[in-house]
């Protein structure tokens, strides 16, 4: 006796097994969420998979979700949000240790089922945390990238646009290296800029960007949509293979004179072979 | 002494501030903010208000979407406790209000929901007189009457989501069952947003083959496919949602989005939404319910005539007799 399905539907040929543009979200806080909702308000993805140690949501062939990674298989891109939250006042170098220990469980599971992926790190705190996945993983460095300055660059944007009454996208700045306290802004129009000498006080625009994390933090507890909004921008490079330039957390040892292993912001190509070339 | 911005831009006439495409979303809890974002996404408005009593959070959520700026095109997000932030919009999303809580019915929300209307709604139609108001507070249908009693505004420009976000779980459900995409399954529920919402299963179909003429029963307890159970799980789904992660956000924002849409576009497209329906299917009060309409630029403009069969028909008004017991009991 036919089903309903049987009597409207008739297949012609085998549905694909395997998705396209998979996008893993591994944590669902409040960062992972927003990471997710603007990956599916962007048409990133085909398929969407959320993982965590927490409790399930609705499942669809097409969002999945579950605390076993095995829901997470071929990705092409993982987003790792998991980890514990900045406290008001804490600064991104307090929260390593804690993140260490969660990460050494979450980054071999995710490589167990998408040897082939990217990786992008938005753990705080990220530069830290990106070296710490990469060794974890033995993946080669181009595919683990760290979510770095590329919100405190947008931040910068529209600090910028603000003061000069035009469109963020239309202004053009970088902040460069720690994701945090320490970030370098790149300035060119005014050669007094950026120094205590500006009388416009543009200096006053970086600051304002290092502590504006901080004071989303204070007033509403943690920050989520302009980190959100960042990461879908940078996943649309490499899956429209865009080949657009954005600083983000890469491993930087042999430039400008560094010895050691560590991750920094730098502008960096990114496509869909991952990040393939950083800017001098 | 020229400032940088003087040294750089020639400026030629004065910037024109009023916006086109104004958004207000009052309440900037999780369903405001899912709100906030997709009308963001989709680049609907060219300028959002926020408005909220906790002004600390208010504040902190104006400033990260503020940050987000250059991933977006809505060049003006701002934010204040006082309605004059609200001033010149074009449609003003309400959200706020008291949470459903585990295991509590939408109608056990009423009263305490009725209360802060008041201090709302007339602060709001004296800083946009001529806006469009959406109501998503819960019970979406009562409430929206309410907002339209203390509005003062014309009916048609005061509407709940009401079933667009049931219609929407509708169409997943069944497409999941069938394998095929939501938007290609078509089926609509109306009536209330809530446990007597009343799904039309002759008009469900795929291809404009509707599936009732392939299996009669569809829909009824005989049915050995038992669809019934899709229906029963779209009602249920909202329960479920809140116990599993508190609250519901990001579907009915992106049902909200989708009204949205059709409103600032102008677009005439057909959505379930709660709209006054004194003078239908029998009904003599003056009660808010689901039926579908076709929302423009003024609200709705106009309502389709859905043919009922005598069950549906009265469900339907067993779920006007269930609010309007509800409802002659508040107090304004």
């Amino acid at each position: 006796m036919a089903t309903l399905k049987e009597k409207l539907i008739a297949p012609v040929a085998e549905e694909a097994a395997i998705p396209n543009n998979k996008i893993t979200v591994v944590g669902v806080g409040q960062v992972g969420m927003a990471c997710a909702i603007s990956i599916l308000g962007k048409s990133l993805a085909d398929e969407l998979a959320l993982v965590d140690q927490g409790s399930l949501f609705l499942q669809t062939p097409k969002i999945v979700a579950d605390k076993d990674y095995s829901v997470t298989a071929n990705s092409k891109i993982v987003v790792v949000t998991a980890g514990v939250r900045q406290q008001e006042g804490e600064s991104c170098l307090n929260l390593v240790q804690r993140n260490v220990n969660v990460f050494k469980f979450i980054i071999p599971q995710i490589v167990k089922y998408s040897p082939d992926c990217i990786i992008i790190v938005v753990s705080n705190s990220v530069d830290i945390l990106t070296y710490v996945t990469w060794k974890l993983n033995g993946l080669p460095k181009h595919r683990v990238i760290g979510s770095g300055c590329n919100l405190d660059s947008a931040r910068f944007h529209y600090f910028m646009a603000e003061k000069l009454g035009i469109h963020p996208s239309s202004c053009h700045g970088w902040i460069l290296g720690e994701h945090g306290d320490s970030s370098v802004s790149l300035q060119e129009l005014n050669p007094e800029m950026g120094t205590d000498n500006d009388s416009e006080n543009w200096k006053e625009v970086h600051k304002m960007v290092v502590e504006s994390a901080y004071e989303v933090i204070k007033l509403k507890g943690y920050s989520n949509w302009a980190i959100g909004l960042s990461v879908a921008d940078l996943i649309e490079s490499m899956l429209k293979n865009l080949s657009r330039i954005h600083p983000v957390s890469t491993m930087v040892k042999g430039m400008y004179g560094i010895e050691n292993e560590v991750f920094l912001s730098l502008p960096c190509i990114l496509n869909a072979q991952s990040l393939t070339s950083v800017i001098n | 002494m020229s400032t940088v911005k003087e040294k750089l831009i020639e400026n030629l006439i004065e910037e024109d501030k009023i916006s086109q495409r104004k958004i207000t979303i009052v309440g900037t809890g999780a369903v405001g903010m899912a709100c906030a974002i997709c009308i963001l996404l989709k680049d609907l408005a060219d300028e959002l208000a926020l408005v909220d009593v906790a002004v600390d959070k208010l504040k902190g959520e104006m400033m990260d979407l503020q940050h987000g700026s250059l991933f977006f095109n809505t060049s003006k997000i701002t934010s204040g406790k006082d309605y004059s932030v609200s001033a010149n919009s074009k449609l003003v999303i309400v959200t706020a209000g008291a949470r459903q809580q585990e295991g509590e019915s939408r109608l056990a929300l009423v009263q305490r929901n009725v209360n802060i209307m008041k201090s709302i709604i007339p602060a709001i139609v004296q800083h946009s007189p001529d806006c469009k108001m959406l109501i998503v507070s819960n019970p979406v249908d009562i409430l929206t009457y309410v907002v339209w009693k203390l509005s003062g505004l014309p009916a048609t420009r005061v509407f709940g989501s009401g079933c667009n976000l049931d219609s929407a779980r509708f169409r997943y459900l069944i497409g999941e069952k069938l394998g095929v995409h939501p938007t290609s399954c078509h089926g609509w529920i109306i009536g209330e947003h809530g446990d007597s919402s009343v799904p039309l299963w002759s008009g469900v179909n795929v291809a404009g083959v509707a599936l009732k003429t392939l299996d009669p029963k569809l829909g009824t307890d005989a049915d050995k496919d038992q669809w019934k159970n899709i229906h029963k799980q779209v009602v249920e789904s909202a329960y479920e949602i809140i116990k599993l992660k508190g609250y519901t956000s990001w579907a009915i924002g992106l049902s909200v989005t989708d009204l949205v849409g059709s409103v600032l576009k102008n677009l005439r497209r057909v959505h379930p939404v709660s709209t006054m329906v004194k003078g239908l299917y029998g009904i003599k009060e003056e009660i808010f319910l689901s039926i579908p309409c076709v929302l423009g630029q003024n609200g709705v403009s106009d309502i389709v005539k859905v043919n009922l069969n005598s069950d549906e028909e009265a469900l339907f008004k067993k779920s006007a007799d269930t609010l309007w017991n509800v409802q002659k009991e508040l107090v304004f």
